[in-house]
């Protein structure tokens, strides 16, 4: 009994110690506070007010998203896009121009839009049409098989009709001034038959005989001058347009890992020309025509050392001219729709010439990388020239012109680039879709 | 003509969004804003965070002057202990008072999970890509949201889902109930006014063949069994959304913003440690409760299907967790170095031979080239950047708190039917922890569980204890100041035992004295970071750890 009441007093003393222990113990969790909690400015009134005229314009813009966002109006979009070229339709949207406005167009598959893609695989019937407000108008259509009974046979016919409304003449040859400007337009109707063989999926030969009709209307525009008035005193070839047979032959062969925004392979392209005045026309030349680009990557994908070389020389033969519309062209980006060569530091159209060089050295690095998306940096050189016959080629008339920019990619397919060039006549900044090379 | 072509642009636009936008709004129903909220508003958060706020940031003097001059913003809702005390937002769970292993496993619970005595109804279903998600009820009239893992990828987020949901509840936040739920086709089925959004965006009648196009989309087990991450859907009001940036202005409760709370600060550490690079607001809701009669909002976390080693779509992209979904600073940098600067998430990406892991239900998670200091979120949430020494630390004392054996626990949670992925996935969570602990202990002050009797004030040195440094030559200099306006010195001494006897006589007149601790590694050139513990007879009035 006296041992119960001694384990019971023991164990009450214990417990007790142990619970006085407990009730010493601090909770280091309550909510005491070295000063009562109050809100405190997440910005000085100055930063404050700096910040302000944004919020006006972040409020609409995260509405919008959010609206976007819910009414899932991006999946639509894509899912709209992905039906329509899925029904032969495809939209595009090119390069944004001088504007600031989008070129766009669309272009047809008939095959598939008429439903027969399954019964007519290899069927080729082709239309687009593009417009660059202010710049361009385009619409055309090709026909024919893209393979002649499951050989690399194809053949097609192919028309197409071009008005170009603000195309600019500074003169012919390397010595021309920009303070000659002139503008004029063109509209080219073609007509032309395509044969050729597709050695393989890389490696395709094509023969095409062509007729152009080429009409050319002169006048002062966009603060430009009149070709027949600023060029008056020379003697301009195809100045009132022409009608041209023309016989072709073109080997291409492409091992690009994309079209887009290629990281290796090369591609190359030999084009050779014969081009015959008809009607009233004295033009009669040959046009022999390399173009061609290699990537080599640096030990990795994320640099890549892209080198282009464009060469066209035009040969007059039988005393016939060579219009100056057809001539090598120079300047700019050398994107769709635009279609002189590649020479940043210097505007659209800048250089004509019957012969030219161009050679293009791009060092492309990627500074950014999410998921597909990639942004990379370019810095690049042209070097060009135009000149007449190939004994008039001299070193010290090249043209460079040298840059940097930078190419917003999604999944290899350029989705917007910036470049900023510079030339001995000037500062040119681009914003396109697309990328030269 | 140019004016004509893009006024006729500009309005072929706006009738198409229109056009487009024209779906009724039958997501506007009740217990759905988890689901709805889960698939949108990403767009927002990238434009505010990753755009707006980056730039409008260059305008915040206030940054710009405590950038240059090195100074940094305390939290503010710590208690005189440092801690962070119960609030609506955080409750100290697991670092407080242990959880057992059954209430680690179980997480947040309401239910043992969907009813399927009866089969589940379909509400709503979303298909985005390849991904699925359906709200489903069950025989109880509780919704859950599933969501599903895509080929090839069977386990993997749906168990990173409910792997990381017990985390973030066990550590403190609220979540709703995840569960990986189990069914078979007959144990599912369409409601009659179910809706779907498909790949086209457009809203359609959801029927039975449109759920089976689904379902066969959807990987399943041996045996057609399907597998899903159930998460209850609330059932408590919407409120909204949660800022990461300020305080929500209609309740009274709420009076710190969002920026300075150490508890969303912590985020940071906790969302590195289990790879949750996707922690952003329009992953947080506000829910308008009613307890004990008077209102509250409670904010609660979710979708989780993206961390571990998962991703939308299957594996982790390599760049997650190391950049921002648009880095500046990191393009910055590869600008200037003409590309020849091998990003450590390319180190890491290359030295793993461009390989995920073998187990197809971890993806891409491991401990390699963790570096807790520069673990970065998807989007550059300001919160996360001031978290400061004492934050931090604070975070990682919660990390620590998590045994090898309860992670083990939580990671079973997951379900992963081939133990070999629960083993890497628990292997690459302990040493995750250990990375955040010796970053965090190291970094700051690492002293704590202060206590105060017989004239004796101890405490524990967390880099000791977790044995990230040795005991030998650590120095703790003391210094004994006055409490005041102008404190005076009155003691300093060095210790090597953490335990120091306080001298009756340093009480003078009875005030306080604060005792400045500062520990010295037989490593470190310098001193480290200080705690202030601030005493009086009765006890321990105040911890504050260097910021």
């Amino acid at each position: 009994m006296k041992k119960t009441a001694l384990f019971l007093c023991l164990s009450f003393f214990f417990f007790s110690v142990f619970a006085y222990a407990e009730d010493k113990k601090e909770d280091f969790y309550k909510p005491v506070y070295e000063k009562p909690l109050k809100t405190s400015s997440l910005k000085d009134p100055v930063s404050r007010v700096l910040a302000f005229p944004f919020e006006l314009i972040k409020w609409p813009l995260d509405k919008a998203l959010v609206f976007m966002e819910k009414k899932r109006l991006d999946r639509k979009a894509i899912w709209l896009y992905e039906k329509s070229v899925e029904y032969g339709v495809t939209p595009r949207v090119d390069s944004l121009n001088f504007n600031g406005i989008p070129s766009y167009g669309a272009d047809f598959d008939f095959v598939r839009i008429f439903r027969q893609k399954e019964m007519y695989p290899d069927l080729i019937a082709k239309g687009w049409i593009n417009h660059g407000p202010a710049v361009y108008f385009q619409t055309g259509a090709e026909f024919g098989k893209q393979r002649i009974a499951d050989t690399g046979f194809h053949v097609s016919e192919f028309f197409q009709y071009e008005n170009r409304r603000n195309e600019t003449f500074y003169g012919i040859g390397p010595y021309s001034s920009r303070g000659d400007s002139a503008s004029y337009i063109i509209e080219r109707t073609t007509l032309a038959t395509r044969a050729g063989y597709e050695f393989s999926p890389t490696l395709d030969l094509t023969s095409q005989f062509g007729y152009d009709h080429v009409n050319i209307k002169n006048r002062s525009h966009g603060g430009k001058g009149n070709i027949t008035e600023v060029f008056a005193r020379d003697n301009i070839p195809g100045l009132y347009g022409d009608d041209l047979l023309s016989y072709s032959l073109s080997l291409k062969r492409d091992t690009r890992d994309s079209k887009s925004s290629a990281t290796q392979g090369s591609y190359q392209k030999l084009i050779f020309k014969y081009t015959d005045g008809v009607q009233s026309s004295k033009a009669q030349y040959f046009t022999y025509q390399v173009d061609a680009a290699k990537y080599f990557q640096l030990a990795s994908p994320r640099r890549v050392l892209a080198a282009r070389l464009f060469a066209e020389h035009n040969q007059t033969i039988n005393r016939g001219d060579m219009p100056f519309y057809n001539m090598a062209k120079l300047g700019g980006s050398g994107t769709f729709p635009y279609v002189s060569q590649t020479s940043r530091g210097y505007v659209y159209d800048r250089f004509y010439g019957q012969s030219t060089v161009l050679l293009n050295l791009e060092y492309r690095y990627t500074i950014w990388q999410y998921r597909e998306f990639q942004l990379d940096t370019v810095f690049f050189v042209d070097e060009g020239q135009v000149f007449g016959n190939l004994g008039k080629f001299n070193f010290s008339h090249f043209r460079e012109s040298y840059g940097m920019g930078f190419n917003l990619n999604y999944s290899k397919l350029v989705l917007l680039s910036f470049d900023v060039a510079h030339g001995d006549e000037g500062t040119q900044f681009y914003i396109e879709n697309k990328i030269p090379f | 003509m140019k004016k004509i072509t893009t006024a006729t642009l500009l309005m072929v636009f706006a009738v198409g969004t229109i056009f487009l936008g024209m779906t009724p709004a039958v997501f506007a129903k009740e217990n759905t804003a988890q689901f709805e909220k889960e698939w949108t508003a990403f767009y927002k958060d990238i434009f505010d965070q990753n755009f707006y706020s980056e730039g409008i940031n260059q305008l915040d003097l206030g940054r710009w002057w405590r950038k240059i001059f090195r100074k940094k913003i305390p939290s503010a809702n710590i208690n005189v202990f440092d801690e962070v005390p119960d609030s609506n937002f955080f409750t100290n769970r697991h670092a407080r008072a242990r959880l057992s292993a059954e209430a680690l496993e179980k997480g947040y619970h309401e239910e043992e999970g969907a009813d399927l005595s009866q089969p589940l109804t379909v509400i709503a279903a979303e298909q985005q890509g390849i991904h699925y998600g359906f709200i489903v009820e069950d025989a109880k009239k509780d919704r859950y949201f599933l969501k599903f893992d895509s080929q090839g990828h069977l386990e993997l987020n749906t168990g990173a889902e409910v792997i990381a949901s017990r985390f973030y509840y066990a550590l403190g936040y609220n979540v709703p109930q995840y569960n990986i739920l189990f069914f078979k086709p007959d144990q599912i089925k369409v409601s009659e006014d179910a809706i779907t959004y498909d790949n086209t965006g457009f809203v359609k009648k959801l029927t039975q063949q449109i759920l089976e196009k689904y379902l066969l989309a959807i990987p399943q087990l041996p045996g057609g069994t399907y597998r899903a991450s159930a998460s209850k859907l609330f059932k408590a009001q919407e409120a909204g959304d949660v800022s990461f940036w300020s305080r929500k202005k209609e309740d009274p409760q709420e009076v710190v913003h969002h920026r300075d709370r150490r508890d969303f600060r912590g985020l940071r550490v906790f969302s590195a440690w289990l790879n949750n690079e996707n922690i952003r607001e329009s992953n947080a809701l506000y829910m308008k409760t009613n307890e004990n009669g008077q209102v509250a909002f409670k904010p609660y976390l979710f979708g989780f299907a993206t961390a571990l080693g998962a991703a939308m779509g299957g594996d982790k992209p390599p760049m997650l967790g190391y950049e921002y979904l648009a880095d500046y600073g990191e393009a910055f940098k590869s600008f200037l170095a003409l590309g020849f600067r091998e990003k450590p998430w390319q180190k890491k990406w290359r030295e793993a031979s461009e390989k995920n892991s073998p187990l197809s239900s971890v993806g891409y998670f491991s401990s390699e080239h963790f570096d807790p200091a520069r673990y970065k979120t998807l989007l550059p949430y300001e919160a996360f950047r001031l978290v400061t020494s004492a934050d931090g630390f604070w975070a990682a004392k919660n990390v620590m708190a998590f045994s090898d054996e309860d992670i083990r626990t939580m990671v079973k949670a997951g379900q992963y039917s081939d133990s070999a992925a629960a083993d890497s996935v628990t292997q690459t969570l302990i040493e995750r922890r250990d990375k955040i602990g010796r970053y965090w202990f190291l970094q700051a002050n690492p002293l704590d569980g202060f206590a105060f009797s017989d004239g004796k004030l101890s405490f524990k040195d967390l880099a000791i204890d977790y044995k990230f440094i040795p005991k030998e030559g650590t120095i703790y200099h003391v210094e004994v100041v006055s409490s005041g306006k102008k404190p005076r010195r009155i003691a300093e001494l060095k210790i090597s035992e953490p335990i120091l006897s306080i001298q009756p006589e340093w009480f003078q007149n009875d005030k306080d004295i604060n005792l400045i601790i500062r520990v010295a590694r037989p490593s470190a050139k310098e001193l480290g970071f200080s705690v202030s513990i601030s005493l009086n007879t009765v006890g321990i009035q105040g911890i504050r750890h260097q910021d």
